[in-house]
């Protein structure tokens, strides 16, 4: 700890604070421009320049670590007079025109001009321009670099954060201009990160541009509705239309960075598709209805049946509390134990999960799990799947030694932060955690039932299963063996392919019980209240804070499988597309129209609410208040920013309805007497602090580990394990690629493509192959290709990856036009294509 | 005075080997070789040897800053990127006589224990970057580079980099950003490049003319390197001097060799029967000197208690037929041109003199554009990333104190005074 005088004033710091953090400690304002506390110092504005008694000139405080005994000045004349110097230099050739300018009223140029600026200008000569119009950088970000001001915070997150490197400055001294070559954004990310930055209106966002002045903006905190990294942001609306996402730096796990669905891809919400009045079908077609019929219909048909012939799947994007009442009507008015969340992943296999991956144990802060000595993550595409994750992961891992390994078959962004990079066939996590495991316990460790269960397993056939080299393997068990503390970051891969999950479980005990290393597990997960969903119990296996349950329901395969045997009658499906997500779209289609009566409530008409026998308008996360759990289990809420377009309701409120027609008293009436309840049901609910909000102050840290959900001792009994067996071998003459599935950086399941900033950055399906196998066969990016499969075929162009294993190929998952789980069919673990080239 | 930098300057054979060995070559390395690492290093701080690349800081106490340990891989860096206007005594070196930097490299490379040194050289010297490029090939040949040179045991390699045409590429951070693959633009100090240089590790930044002095230095002794010019900054000097004189050129002499000696002894006078007006001692950063200071020394210390510079000792002569506003416009514009962009003061703040200078010559000149030129000087000085925009401001502040009557000449009547 060192003591300097600031103004006068003294002040006790951690050495090597930096001037500038020192003086805003000691409550004096240092203004500037370039400094960003998690970017590379870079000291270039030159408005943060400060007096050190005893030193001629002065010196930049934010690269300017203090040393005991400084006195600094940070408002004498001297640089009162330095600051007022350079804001006239930033405007000599600043385009100033703020009137047409989309920052103008948020502008840092402005504020600190007004500020500190000198009365008046003496700049009396033509300005440089680097350009007459605006240019387009790419479809969501437009630029004016006369306005700049050449802090370079764009290049730097782009670098330094994003990790594509797509931003550079060109040209020299005046002219220099922080820009892409050939001013295209080539491999961008799309993420806006550049936009957030930006002090004054040079990045700016496309499709918020002439819509708003920034003091005519509504503003509410809410948590991204994509992904389940949860960044926190702010939505603003004008007249009714949100037209804009920001985060805010220091706010939240994202602090100032999103992704590109976060920032643009909110927009959904005002596409005029949205249902606005409910439809139920007479004489064979859907027709404009009233909620009191809606409702009434339901109620009429649904106590028609049994409880246990009807089931209900709710939508892993619902809020907390929203999830919490699906599972009570079904389990408590309707008499149903038949919940689920998720249309892609077999209820089994997630229960599997949830023990495997520790949730039950409270929630895991991803911060702390940058604090390993090793970082593994598998069975994720972390830079598409949680982009704002692979920031934090990338932002951490540059800054500290540690020793990063990534597992996965495709190739992505984050691989050049990994000291160890794993290109394993697609579906082989298992096999792969299997042979570390058999690697680490060559020295006999003290046996634990697990090893017994796999010592029969022969390394030499999970090594060749999992096609890595042993010699990889042996230096991922070297890496885990040599560290005190481990992170294992597990993602949807092992809910596609349940197989893996006991090798992850087994790992687990390993580390923890043999080892005896400090582990923690951090889930993965793509939807944004997929925790959440679970965690309310919206799960045929558990209850509420994942207690145990009388009696175990059926999950949507089960589900499904019933209806087509005619042993399920009517489901209730909330905000879930089945026919296009469930894999298997043949049999969603045959299982969903064989049901006697469909309800579906949803934002949009999908291919599920086609099927439907009454559809239900429902809202979007801007619409509603509550709160989401995000894969770490940190609880955040959301609030309301506007009303549902039309008769639309929330979807908390359409529950509650249909409730109440069973049993008047059905409840609780309002989004926070129900977390009232949840806290009450889940004892890993009981103490979370919902007061974190997206405002500023020391209080509000990145990590608040007040959110997080608590250990759950409720589990009576052990989760059931995963038993669905190994999957079935395939023929691979035809069909030589592997398919996998996911999301695109650009889309999240069916909500993104409703967004019209997102389907601009990217329409229509591609199939992403290696550079390997493109090489091979004559294509590049951008080449047509037909895909075939054993039930479906489709023509569409292709991406080429560097680095991704040889024979996959990965169809992103949310594409309309090319629905990947036409590809799948039930019973066979993942599906086999061959792709050949066209024209 | 023998000479020891420039011994070889125009002969057509010295850039070979063996010529180079004939004439005493590589005799300093074998003795060197010989040495303790740090008996060489206080040697050369016993020489008095101040840097030759501008700043002058003594070049044994920046290799004395080099951490000890063995285990760190340490750089040397050769900054020839000669790129300040009047400059040119590096190429004089480096076309004629590449083994003498070379050897010198070797030899400083030994004492703070670097493993390979870089010979940043400006991208227009192409020439240059040949010769040096075959002598490295020949220096591999003869064994006094690559592993266990001379039986030592000591290894080294040597690259040459050429550069990529900007100024700043010269100013030593940005030269190491610059080696590394970025953008050239300085780094942040501290820490600075002895602790945390070329891809974070050690190094050494010198001149060429510095290095180019070190042979000499251990094969003639610091006592003799010392007794030449005063005691502050002693050694051999090369001026190079362009302008209005006789003989423009390179000249090594001893250090604190005045002005006047320098044009009207070695230079044979000026060029016309024109009055000598003003001189620039040290390449145009340098602030400028009038008539009346031809007796000022050139040195470190001299030329700075006159408040100018000695600064790469480029020294331009200029007669009384010298326009000072278009002189001062055209240094300025390089200046302006030259910045790197990175800082707000220098980057905008240059350009902005550029266009004042500039109406002024253009007899657009405006009242109240001299107090502003002083203004926007003041804003500017001091406040800067690097050195780069103190230079111009140094140099313009040069012409004004010296000739402002030349600048409100120019404002009030539209016109030059010396046309």
């Amino acid at each position: 700890m060192v003591t300097v005088k600031i103004n006068g004033k003294e002040i006790t710091v951690a050495d090597n604070t930096l001037i500038l953090e020192a003086a805003r400690d000691a409550g004096c304002e240092v203004p500037t421009f370039c400094y960003q506390a998690d970017l590379m110092g870079l000291g270039s504005c030159r408005m943060c320049l400060v007096e050190i008694e005893g030193q001629k000139k002065l010196q930049p405080s934010c690269i300017t670590p203090v040393l005991h005994g400084m006195s600094i000045l940070t408002d004498s004349s001297t640089v009162t007079a330095a600051r007022a110097g350079v804001l006239e230099f930033l405007l000599a050739n600043h385009a100033m025109d703020c009137p047409v300018c989309d920052k103008a009223g948020e502008c840092e140029l402005q504020d600190m001009v007004y500020k500190y600026g000198p009365a008046k200008g003496a700049h009396a000569e033509t300005k440089f321009k680097f350009h007459e119009k605006d240019y387009v950088l790419s479809p969501v970000i437009i630029k004016n670099s006369n306005r700049c001001v050449q802090c370079t915070k764009c290049v730097r997150v782009c670098r330094e954060v994003v990790g594509v490197g797509v931003l550079g400055s060109v040209g020299r001294g005046d002219h220099q201009e922080e820009t892409s070559f050939l001013k295209g954004l080539l491999d961008c990310d799309q993420d806006g990160n550049c936009i957030e930055v930006c002090p004054v209106g040079c990045f700016m966002r496309l499709p918020y541009r002439y819509k708003a002045r920034q003091w005519d903006l509504k503003s509410a905190d809410t948590v991204c509705p994509y992904c389940a990294t949860g960044c926190r942001m702010v939505i603003e609306e004008r007249d009714g239309v949100v037209v804009r996402a920001r985060a805010q730096h220091g706010v939240g796990v994202n602090s100032e960075t999103l992704c590109s669905r976060g920032r643009f891809g909110f927009d959904f919400i005002g596409n005029a598709e949205r249902l606005t009045t409910p439809l139920v079908r007479k004489d064979g077609v859907l027709v404009p209805s009233t909620w009191e019929e809606a409702v009434a219909v339901i109620k009429e048909n649904l106590s028609a049946f049994e409880g246990s012939r009807i089931g209900g799947v709710a939508s892993p994007r619902l809020t907390n509390e929203e999830l919490y009442l699906f599972q009570k009507l079904f389990r408590e008015v309707l008499g149903s134990p038949n919940v689920d969340s998720s249309a892609r992943w077999d209820s089994s296999g997630v229960e599997a999960f949830i023990k495997a991956a520790g949730m039950n144990e409270g929630g895991v802060s991803v911060f702390d799990c940058m604090d390993s000595d090793a970082v593994f993550i598998i069975g994720s595409q972390v830079s598409e799947e949680n982009p704002v994750t692979d920031y934090i992961i990338r932002r951490i891992s540059s800054g500290r030694r540690m020793n990063l390994v990534i597992a996965s078959p495709r190739a992505m962004k984050l691989d050049s932060s990994a000291q160890t990079v794993v290109r394993h066939n697609p579906a082989t996590e298992g096999a792969l955690l299997k042979a570390i495991i058999l690697t680490l316990n060559e020295n006999k460790l003290s046996v634990s039932a697990g090893i017994n269960a796999i010592k029969e397993t022969k390394l030499t056939d999970c090594v060749a299963s999992s096609g890595v080299s042993l010699e990889v393997i042996k230096r991922i068990a070297d890496g885990l063996k040599n560290a005190e503390s481990i992170s294992i970051l597990v993602g949807t891969e092992f809910l596609r392919f349940p197989e893996g999950i006991d090798g992850l479980d087994l790992l687990k005990d390993v580390c923890r019980k043999s080892l005896g290393k400090k582990l923690r597990i951090l889930p993965l997960l793509d939807r944004c209240n997929q925790r959440g969903a679970w965690e309310m119990g919206v799960h045929p296996g558990f209850g509420t804070g994942y207690r145990a349950i009388a009696g175990r329901g059926m999950g949507t395969h089960a589900m499904l499988e019933a209806a087509t045997r005619r042993g399920l009658d009517a489901m209730y499906v909330a905000g879930v597309d089945i026919a296009s997500m469930y894999p298997d779209a043949g049999h969603a289609r045959e299982a969903l129209s064989a049901l006697k009566f469909l309800v579906v409530q949803d934002m949009f008409l999908t291919d599920t609410t086609r099927l439907a026998d009454v559809v239900l308008p429902s809202s979007a996360f801007a619409e509603k208040d509550g709160a989401f759990t995000n894969q770490e289990g940190r609880v955040q809420t959301i609030a309301r920013l506007k009303n549902p377009p039309g008769k639309a309701k929330r979807d908390g409120d359409i529950i509650r309805a249909i409730g109440q027609s069973f049993e008047r008293s059905f409840g609780p009436d309002n989004a926070s007497l129900v977390f009232d309840e949840i806290r009450r049901e889940a004892e890993m609910y009981k103490e979370v602090s919902l007061v974190f909000n997206n405002k500023r102050n020391i209080d509000n840290k990145l990590d608040n580990k007040e959110a997080l959900v608590k250990a759950s001792s409720a589990l009576a009994r052990g989760f059931s394990a995963w038993n669905g067996g190994a999957p079935s071998s395939e023929e691979t003459g035809d069909y030589p690629f592997t398919l996998m599935t996911g999301n695109h950086l650009f889309h999240s399941g069916a909500l993104s493509s409703n967004s019209a900033s997102l389907s601009g950055l990217l329409r229509a399906a591609v199939v992403e192959i290696s550079n390997e196998d493109a090489d091979e066969m004559g294509v590049k990016s951008g080449s047509l290709v037909r895909v075939k499969g054993m039930t479906h075929e489709s023509d569409m162009k292709v991406i080429v990856r560097r680095g991704s294993k040889k024979g996959v190929a990965f169809i992103a998952e949310n594409f309309a036009d090319t629905p990947v789980n036409r590809f799948f069919s039930r019973g066979r673990s993942g599906a086999r294509v061959s792709i050949t080239r066209l024209g | 005075m023998e000479k020891a930098l420039l011994k070889n300057y125009g002969n057509a054979e010295t850039h070979k080997i063996d010529v180079y060995i004939a004439g005493g070559g590589y005799v300093a390395l074998a003795s060197a070789m010989k040495m303790q690492s740090d008996q060489i290093i206080q040697l050369v701080k016993d020489s008095g040897l101040r840097g030759r690349g501008g700043a002058g800081f003594p070049t044994g106490l920046k290799w004395s800053f080099i951490p000890k340990d063995p285990t760190i891989p340490k750089f040397l860096c050769c900054n020839a990127d000669e790129g300040e206007p009047g400059t040119f005594k590096d190429r004089g070196i480096i076309d004629f006589d590449p083994h003498l930097l070379i050897e010198g490299m070797i030899i400083a490379s030994f004492a703070f224990g670097a493993s390979k040194s870089y010979i940043y050289i400006r991208g227009e010297f192409a020439f240059g970057a040949k010769r040096l490029e075959t002598a490295i090939k020949e220096a591999y040949q003869k064994g006094f580079l690559g592993k266990n040179i001379l039986g030592s045991g000591f290894a080294h390699d040597m690259y040459v980099h050429r550069g990529f045409g900007a100024y700043i590429c010269g100013e030593e951070t940005a030269l190491l950003e610059s080696i590394e693959g970025w953008r050239a633009q300085p780094r942040k100090k501290p820490p600075f490049p002895a602790l945390s240089g070329l891809y974070g590790k050690p190094t050494v930044i010198n001149n060429v003319e510095t290095l180019s002095c070190i042979p000499a230095i251990i094969s003639r002794g610091a006592k003799w390197f010392s007794s030449i010019g005063p005691e502050k900054s002693p050694g051999p000097k090369i001026f190079g001097v362009s302008g209005h004189v006789k003989k423009p050129g390179l000249y090594e002499l001893p250090m604190g060799t005045t002005i006047r000696e320098l044009i009207f002894d070695h230079c044979g006078g000026m060029s016309s029967d024109r009055p000598l007006k003003a001189v620039i001692p040290g390449g145009v950063s340098a602030p400028m000197l009038n008539a009346n200071d031809l007796d000022t020394k050139l040195d470190f210390d001299s030329l700075a208690s006159k408040g100018s510079m000695l600064g790469s000792g480029a020294v331009i002569v200029m007669d009384s037929s010298t326009c000072m506003v278009k002189t001062a416009y055209i240094i300025n514009r390089f200046f302006s041109h030259e910045s790197c962009g990175k800082c707000t003061p220098c980057r905008d703040g240059t350009p902005w003199l550029t266009k004042v200078l500039k109406r002024l010559e253009h007899g657009e000149g405006r009242i109240g554009d001299v107090e502003l030129l002083e203004r926007l000087c003041s804003n500017i000085f001091g406040r800067t990333f690097c050195p780069l925009g103190d230079g111009a401001v140094m140099a313009l502040r040069g012409f004004i104190k010296n000739f402002r009557e030349e600048f409100q000449y120019h404002v009030d009547n539209k016109k030059c005074k010396a046309a």
